[in-house]
This record gives C-alpha cells, sequence and structure tokens, in this order.
C-alpha cells in the first residue's frame, strides 16, 4: 500500500515553500503540503503551530508572505471554492439571531436562492439525502444559536455537503464536542468520506484521534516537521520532540 | 391631524423609516453592532453644529455627513490600530458630543434648537427628509432583500460566508454605509440619543415571538412600523417630542410580546 503523496496521481492541494508572517513573527516557515485525490489526510500540530493559518491560506482567507498554492492544479483560489466544503473550528452565534437550521441549509442551495419566500416549501426533498446520511434531520426547525456542540457540528457538515464539493476542510471540527461524541464524528467524517470519494484535510490538535482513519500525517510546527503513515508519525522522534508527552495513540480507544 | 402637512410628512417619514430601521435592527442586533449605530448617531451632533456654524438653516447634509465620516473613522481605526472597537467607539461617541456641544454653546443656539436634534421633532421633517426616507426605503429595502442570503451569511460566521463565495468586504463596507445613512435621515424623527431604539427594540420584540428568521423580519418590520406610526401620532397628540413618544411604543409593544410569549409556553424558544 502507497499511500505516499508523491504515488497517488492528481494532487488536490499542493502548497510550496508557503510563508506567511504575522506581525513579523513566521507563523508558516516554509510549508511544502500535498494532499492526493481521494485521500484523507490529516493536519496536526500543537496549538499556535500555524494549522489554522494554513487553512486560511487554503481557504484565500489569508494571503501568504511568500511561495506558491494550487487547488486542483489551478492557482485561482476563488475559483476554487466552489468545489470546496468548509467546516469552521466554531461559530459564535449571538442568540438573538433565530435562524433555523432549515434556513441556514437553505443559504447554501442553488435553487433556494431567496431562502426567504423558499426555505419553508421546497427545501425537504432537496436536503433529504444528505441529512439522513449526518442525521440531523429533526433538527430542522431549531434555531441555530441553540444547538449543543455536537449538533452544531452535524449542521455545519451537512451545510459543507450541499453543493456536493470534492474537497472537504474541517478545522478543529470536534472543539466543542466531549471525548466520547469526538470519535463518533471522526467515524462520521471518514465513512462521508469513503462514500463519497471526497477528499479531505482534517485539522486537529490530536493526532490519536485521527489516528483510525488519516491515510497519511502532517505534523506542523511552524513547518512541517514529521510526515507520514499515522504509524510512522506516531513513533518518529521529531514529533516527540515537538510534542513532549502528547503523543499517545491508544488513550482514547481504551473504552472500546 | 392628517391635514396638517407636517403631520403628513411626519407620518410618511415614519412610514418609511420605521421598517427599515426595524429590518436592518435584525442584522445589527445580531452582529452587535447597536453601539456602532449609537456612536454614528451622536457623531452627527458635531455635524448638526458645523451646520449652524456655517450658517446653513437646515442642517441635514452636514449631519449626514460627519455621521459617514465617523462611520468611516470606526471602521480605519479598528483596521489600523489594536484599540478594542468598543474603546475606539466610547473615544468618537464622546469626542463629538463635545466637541458639537462646545460649537452649539460658542454659536450661542436656544436650548430648543438643540433639544429638537437630540429627541426629534416632527416639525424638522421637511420635504427633503421625506424624499430622503422615500429613496432610503426603496433602496435600502430592496438591496437588503436582494441580498438577504450574504447577509445571513456573514452574520453567522464570514469566513464560511466567503468560502461560500460572498464578497465579504465589500459587503460590510456596504452594510456600514446603509446603516449610517438611514440612522442619519432617522435622527429628524428620534433624535440623537432615541435613534438607536428604532433599530434593537422591533428586532427582540419580534424575536419573543418567532421561530425562525423569516418570522423575525416580518414581525421585526411590523412592530418597526407600528411603533415608528403610533410614536409619531402619540407625539402629536400629548404634544411631546417624537422620539421618546416613538421610543415608548416600541417598548410598549416589546411588553406586550413578553407577556404574550409568556401566555403561550408552546412558544417559548429558549431550551
Amino acid at each position: 500500500m502507497h499511500l505516499c503523496p508523491e504515488h497517488q496521481g492528481p494532487l488536490v492541494v499542493e502548497t510550496r515553500n508557503l510563508r506567511v508572517a504575522l506581525a513579523g513573527r513566521p507563523i508558516l516557515d516554509g510549508v511544502n503540503f500535498k494532499v492526493p485525490k481521494g485521500q484523507l489526510v490529516a493536519l496536526i500540530g500543537p496549538n499556535g503551530s500555524g494549522k489554522t493559518t494554513l487553512l486560511r491560506c487554503l481557504l484565500g482567507l489569508q494571503k501568504p508572505s511568500s511561495g506558491e498554492i494550487r487547488l486542483f492544479e489551478g492557482t485561482d483560489i476563488r475559483e476554487a471554492l466552489p468545489r470546496i466544503g468548509y467546516v469552521p473550528q466554531r461559530i459564535d452565534i449571538e442568540r438573538s439571531f433565530i435562524l433555523s437550521v432549515r434556513e441556514f441549509l437553505a443559504l447554501r442551495m442553488e435553487k433556494a436562492r431567496n431562502w426567504f419566500w423558499h426555505a419553508h416549501k421546497t427545501s425537504d426533498e432537496m436536503l433529504g439525502t444528505t441529512l439522513a446520511e449526518i442525521g440531523v434531520e429533526e433538527l430542522l426547525d431549531r434555531p441555530l444559536a441553540h444547538l449543543s456542540g455536537g449538533q452544531l457540528q452535524r449542521v455545519l457538515i451537512a451545510f459543507s455537503l450541499l453543493r456536493n464539493p470534492e474537497l472537504l476542510l474541517l478545522d478543529e471540527p470536534t472543539a466543542g464536542v466531549d471525548a466520547p461524541g469526538e470519535q463518533t464524528f471522526y467515524d462520521l467524517i471518514a465513512d462521508i468520506q469513503q462514500r463519497r470519494k471526497l477528499t479531505v484535510v482534517l485539522v486537529s490538535h490530536d493526532l490519536s484521534m485521527v489516528f483510525r482513519h488519516a491515510a497519511w500525517v502532517y505534523a506542523l510546527n511552524g513547518v512541517i516537521c514529521c510526515e507520514g503513515h499515522p504509524e510512522h508519525v506516531m513513533n518518529a522522534e521529531s514529533l516527540k520532540q515537538a510534542y513532549g508527552i502528547h503523543v499517545s495513540p491508544y488513550h482514547h480507544h481504551h473504552h472500546h | 391631524m392628517l391635514n396638517e402637512p407636517f403631520m403628513q410628512r411626519a407620518l410618511l417619514a415614519a412610514l418609511f423609516l420605521g421598517p427599515l430601521c426595524a429590518l436592518l435592527g435584525v442584522f445589527v442586533t445580531a452582529r452587535r453592532m447597536a453601539f456602532f449605530s449609537d456612536t454614528i448617531s451622536h457623531g452627527a451632533l458635531t455635524g448638526v453644529a458645523l451646520g449652524f456654524w456655517l450658517g446653513m438653516p437646515d442642517p441635514t447634509i452636514p449631519l449626514i455627513l460627519f455621521s459617514l465620516l465617523i462611520a468611516g473613522a470606526i471602521v480605519w481605526l479598528r483596521e489600523r490600530t489594536e484599540l478594542v472597537t468598543d474603546t475606539i467607539m466610547a473615544l468618537l461617541l464622546s469626542g463629538s458630543v463635545a466637541v458639537g456641544m462646545i460649537i452649539l454653546s460658542l454659536l450661542h443656539r436656544r436650548p430648543g434648537d438643540i433639544q429638537r436634534f437630540l429627541f426629534g421633532d416632527i416639525l424638522a421633517v421637511g420635504p427633503q427628509e421625506v424624499w430622503l426616507a422615500a429613496i432610503l426605503f426603496a433602496v435600502v429595502g430592496t438591496g437588503l432583500f436582494m441580498n438577504l442570503n450574504d447577509l445571513s451569511l456573514i452574520t453567522v460566521q464570514e469566513e464560511l460566508a466567503h468560502v461560500c463565495g460572498v464578497q465579504v468586504r465589500r459587503l460590510n463596507l456596504v452594510f456600514v454605509i446603509v446603516l449610517t445613512l438611514t440612522v442619519a435621515v432617522a435622527i429628524r424623527l428620534l433624535g440623537i440619543i432615541l435613534v438607536t431604539s428604532l433599530i434593537v427594540i422591533p428586532p427582540a420584540t419580534a424575536r419573543s415571538l418567532s421561530r425562525n428568521l423569516r418570522q423575525q423580519i416580518l414581525l421585526s418590520v411590523a412592530v418597526g412600523m407600528a411603533g415608528a406610526l403610533g410614536g409619531t401620532a402619540a407625539s402629536w397628540q400629548l404634544s411631546v417630542p417624537c422620539g421618546p413618544m416613538i421610543v415608548v411604543t416600541c417598548i410598549a409593544l416589546f411588553i406586550v410580546s413578553l407577556a404574550w410569549r409568556g401566555l403561550r409556553p408552546g412558544i417559548a424558544i429558549s431550551p
């Protein structure tokens, strides 16, 4: 089994010598990051290692100081955006804003260009398959601002899948979810990835959580300090130096 | 009441501005921009003072221009400095009120002149204000409805909106300009001190009775219209300033909405 990015055909994401400095401090210092089509790649690193910055660069939210970004083998990020689904770390909605889940999802559907008139009539059949896949049907009429962390993440996943993206970017998607929910959530993502033949970049602070599902792992700390199969990365000396004691692959699997 | 031309003008302005402020208010409150609205309205005091100083009988133009200037200053300082947005706004609010009051004192204006800008005045609504309100209502109202999707998305999260193809920076800029213009024109009716209430109270009233955003928008617009028209009419009946009367009417509707919700637990939204 050769999962190394170089042997996997077309690259959906590729950065070459990517550098970002914020307020004079280098955040990314020459990052080469490759994601082959159809793979689930994990990007791990401690807080402040530049994971979110790298993701923001890929989405065109952060301008790199230098280096190159290629998405779907092209350099125009805006052109690539319609093919990308994005699940943010968390969203912070004012409780007074009572956008319902149904209305929120309608914002992403092409046919419901103006949800104000149509969200309540037409969305059911359009949403059907995606919602069943994620299991959020019963949340449709709840306000988005009142969902629990786990429910909100599922809704955000459903939202990101509505336009059938080819690439899914998830930024620490389990930040507000409890530990058992976290593993279920990663199982769900792996399941969707396989069923839809998606390319997935999963950002996480914790390698053990993505250990079971990632085909390839990048460990980031300003630079890519280590990459490889999860088993390889887990035992790498460089990673242990970067992370200290946090690398323990079996910690979260005791209860299985 | 309806035979008086000044009353017709005031009611027309209320009819246009009430729903418009209420519609904008749904997004202003959800985006935590109520203090922003308060800052630009208070900034208008310096505009009014400058207008008088330049010898203008009607300071509408400097009022609008100075409100835009304050809005621009907030955005500019927020991008260029490390200051917290609240600090920037508090600084500009107190600064422009102070400068405005100093100029007005030096000009020896009668207190009544100042008061009608602070608390609103039916008589201050001229044909020019009614036209401005009508144009704003038509253009901004249509624009908001056309862009409800994008506006809802940036309210949920700007990054997510960007990924969905929304031009976030441009939309934010347009929203700030539109809000500033609406606030500046509504000052004639409600006054500098109270104008933000017409942006904040209708969505809050609608909030207690709605289960989704569509209901909140429709109810908020209805409350804004009822509050503005009712308050303007009552202000004439009771010979009191227009702004406070509109606020009291809106608050009465708010209390009714709370009571209504209390009586019908099925609608209670909070889990």
